[in-house]
């Protein structure tokens, strides 16, 4: 499933609700898969709707997923062949359910910690919590529908990432930690809601971070001691850059010149508000 | 003579599968990967192992099944069915070396009983064999068998616990004599190079023969590659399996054995559908002829006599309507083309780069735009400047809404014209895709092509559901449109601000790759910009 596929999955579930409160077989299914001789692995995750949870395991596990879906109109899909791992649910049936009785699908997923991976996350109408800490990412590239995510990295990551994307469509999305993600460049690109960008973490190195957001609001957080250029370039938005000096078309922390490790951020903003928040 | 020489075989492939615990040692086999499934009515395990081979036992809807095949049948809740979701719940946690063991060690529960004991001790019996692999040979007098099973359990199952399967294997080895080599519920590869000597029988599996067998090929419930190169000296014999690639050499011919059985199946499957057929074509007669009854029975009177003239004046009246909605949309969409071509160009090109997240962001953007026409008019009324300004945002915003919205209509027209006129319908030949008027038009007939029909429709009788069906359809459409483009201004900002691909798809970026040039730039500034040009320029002056 395509982010768009995700996108127009969500759009039709809002307008198609009445037709589809059919009825609901919940399934519960738990899989997981050795860790075997794998040089680096490129993981696609994909999610309709429900509860996402995503963290590392250790236990010599390649995976492990635990999914409760309906089965009425989803089915589990787990494909490992050569060195790609497709995981996820993918929609059956003609039908699409909301849940009733506020259940929902969950999928809870456990990924090899160390093992060195290409990570596409793709979901759609979901509450996301993931913490990508501990695992060796080499690319990251994460698409989301209308949802609420949490992105945390808690520890750094032990490979290094040239560009992670997160591609965000209508959604309260909020991520902490950046600095351990070990991305050269980061690339944000919201359509709507409210987006919060956490840069504390361990950076090590300087990082360029390029926002694209249409409406909604921006809050950048940002530690002290992290050295931050801003670039924006807006229409009908606002800025609170409290604690950013002005410099010619730029914004500077107050430490920029004498900073260990500096972010270069790229603001495009349609509507809405950038709000910079500095953390301890 | 071949016959007995068949049985023979048979049975020594039997007993040595009888024989298999007794003449063999196990040795344990690595889970790679585990399924469990929990469901209302269903429960079921699934293994995979280091060599591939497979496991899945299932309680669904009654029955147990392991391997797909029955075993037993149980009743939800029953202490068999406590005792398999007990196990699964352990399983749940484990993995590899500790799940291997927890399931070889799982033993009948004290309390079952009967049947259920029974079927226990089939599940008991299937996780031990696939915990453990084997490899069997026997020696005939008639010659050698050798067999090489992929889940142990289901040579078992499918000479003994199958009879139609055994009915199977008689037929395909029939008259059969010499060495055999029997693989049962694996796939077989012969590589290119190799040969075989003596029959080769695959049983629920797929043999891929790029070498020579000097004997026979038979498959039973399976599938045959044959290819570049390969060679039989004998007959392919298949029973239940199908050849997928035939690019070698068969010298004894390919006979199918259930070709018979399948004609028969077919001549009977044709009898009853025709006989179905008869039958709801008299039904639907009958329902037509008592429908026009009734309105015959009913219709006393000028009202009634002019009901079939109100539905033809109806649809004819709301095709009308639709007509005049594409002409002056279409209106509409020549003049933004003339004046701002650019920018619907550029929001054609968001919504059909990007529809899904231009739904999105036209959904919530829709969802926002009273609260923040509302919000507007606080926030301007709040100060003295602001009240006049507030004056004009009352209806000014909605206007720019409302334009807003019919310009990503017309441009999501403009790209369905767009695919109509790539399409090979005969009704779309008049599109031509270079030119925008064209397309916006085409698109807009294309877009209200379900109201129209709806129209078209609605004149005839006793199709109203289907009039129903499409003018939802029309709304649907209709209503993905609007949202599609709408997300698509606000993305581009009315088309003034163009997304950015990096996509194969993006023409322009991929040629500018290729090419190493761009293509915005203008070739002729850039020929005087360059610094020979400069110089000479310099020398000129001087």
């Amino acid at each position: 499933m395509t982010t768009r596929r995700a996108l127009m999955l969500a759009v039709a579930a809002c307008f198609a609700a009445p037709a589809l409160l059919t009825g609901q077989d919940w399934r519960t299914v738990t899989m997981s898969r050795q860790l075997g001789d794998l040089d680096e692995v490129r993981v696609i995750v994909e999610y309709g709707a429900g509860h996402l949870t995503v963290r590392a395991v250790d236990e010599g596990l390649l995976y492990r997923m635990s999914l409760r879906y309906d089965e009425e109109h989803f089915e589990p899909v787990a494909d490992f062949s050569g060195n790609r791992l497709h995981l996820g649910v993918e929609t059956v049936g003609r039908g699409f359910n909301l849940g009733r009785r506020g259940e929902t699908g969950e999928l809870e997923l456990e990924l090899g910690r160390g093992v060195p991976m290409d990570l596409d996350l793709e979901f759609g109408a979901v509450r996301a919590d993931i913490d990508l800490g501990g695992l060796a990412l080499t690319n990251l590239d994460l698409r989301t529908g209308a949802s609420e995510s949490t992105i945390a990295v808690s520890e750094p990551n032990s490979a290094r990432i040239e560009t992670a994307r997160f591609e965000i469509g209508a959604a309260e999305f909020t991520i902490t930690q950046l600095g351990n993600l070990n991305a050269e460049r980061i690339e944000v690109d919201a359509g709507v809601g409210k987006v919060t960008l956490g840069l504390d973490g361990r950076w090590e190195r300087d990082a360029r971070l390029s926002i694209d957001i249409g409406l909604g609001a921006l809050v950048l957080e940002i530690p002290e001691g992290l050295g931050i250029r801003l670039r924006k370039d807006s229409f009908l938005t606002s800025l609170d850059s409290e604690g950013l000096v002005k410099r010619g078309d730029a914004y500077y922390s107050l430490d920029w010149a004498d900073a260990d490790r500096k972010v270069e951020i790229d603001l495009d903003a349609a509507f809405g508000s950038v709000k910079v928040v500095w953390i301890r | 003579m071949h016959n007995f020489q068949f049985r023979k075989s048979l049975v020594a492939v039997g007993l040595g599968v009888l024989l298999l615990p007794l003449a063999l040692s196990g040795q344990a086999r690595q889970v790679v990967s585990k399924q469990i499934a929990v469901g209302q009515s269903e429960a079921t395990l699934h293994l995979e192992f280091d060599d591939e081979g497979r496991l899945e036992i299932t309680f669904e809807d009654g029955s147990v099944l392991v391997d797909g095949e029955f075993v037993g049948r149980y009743e939800p809740g029953d202490a068999l069915d406590n005792a398999w979701n007990a196990l699964l719940g352990r399983a749940i946690s484990l993995d590899d070396g500790a799940l291997a063991a927890m399931l070889a060690d799982w033993t009948v529960p004290a309390e079952l009983a009967g049947d259920l004991a029974d079927i226990a001790q089939d599940i008991d019996r299937a996780l031990e064999e696939a915990l453990t692999s084997f490899e069997v040979s026997v020696d005939t007098d008639g010659g050698s068998i050798s067999v090489s099973i992929g889940d142990d359990s289901s040579l078992l199952r499918v000479l003994f616990n199958s009879t139609s399967r055994f009915g199977l294997l008689e037929q395909a080895l029939t008259d059969l004599d010499g060495d055999f080599r029997v693989h049962v519920n694996e796939d077989v590869v012969i590589p290119a190079g190799s040969t075989v000597e003596g029959t080769v029988v695959v049983i629920q599996g797929n043999l891929r023969l790029a070498g020579e067998v000097r004997g026979d090929v038979i498959v039973v419930d399976g599938s045959l590659e044959l290819l570049d190169d390969s060679r039989v000296e004998g007959e392919v014999r298949l029973a239940d399996a199908r050849i997928v690639r035939n690019l070698g050499t068969v010298r004894g011919g390919v006979v199918d054995v259930l070709e018979d059985e399948r004609d028969l199946e077919a001549e009977i499957r044709d009898r009853l559908r025709i006989e179905l057929r008869d039958e709801f074509r008299g039904d639907l007669l009958n329902e037509l002829r008592d429908v026009s009854r009734i309105g015959r029975d009913e219709g006393r009177g000028i009202s009634a006599i002019m009901s079939p003239f109100q539905s033809v004046f109806h649809g004819i009246g709301g095709l009308l309507q639709n007509l005049i909605a594409v002409f002056v949309l279409g209106l509409i969409g020549a003049a933004s083309i003339a004046f701002a071509g650019d920018n619907v160009a550029a929001v054609a090109e968001t919504a059909r780069r990007s529809p899904g997240r231009s739904a999105m962001v036209g959904l919530a953007g829709s969802l926002l735009l009273i609260p923040v026409w509302i919000l507007g008019v606080v926030a301007l009324a709040v100060s003295v400047i602001g009240i006049p300004v507030a004056v004009a945002w009352l209806p000014l915003f909605p206007l720019a809404a409302c334009a807003a919205a019919a310009m990503g209509y017309l441009a999501v027209a403009q790209n369905t014209g767009e695919w109509l006129a790539d399409s090979d319908y005969p009704w779309t030949g008049w599109i031509r895709k270079s030119n925008p008027i064209h397309t916006v038009f085409g698109g807009l007939l294309g877009l209200m092509f379900a109201f129209m029909a709806a129209n078209v429709i609605s004149i005839a009788p006793f199709l109203g559901f289907l009039t129903g069906l499409l003018v939802f359809a029309g709304i649907v459409v209709t209503f993905i449109a609007m949202q599609v483009g709408f997300g698509a201004v606000l993305l581009t900002r009315a088309g003034r601000r163009r997304e950015r691909w990096n996509t194969p798809y993006d023409t322009d970026a991929a040629w500018e790759a290729a090419m190493e040039v761009d293509v915005d730039s203008d070739p002729a500034e850039e020929a005087a910009a360059s610094p020979e040009a400069q110089e000479k320029d310099h020398n000129d002056d001087a």
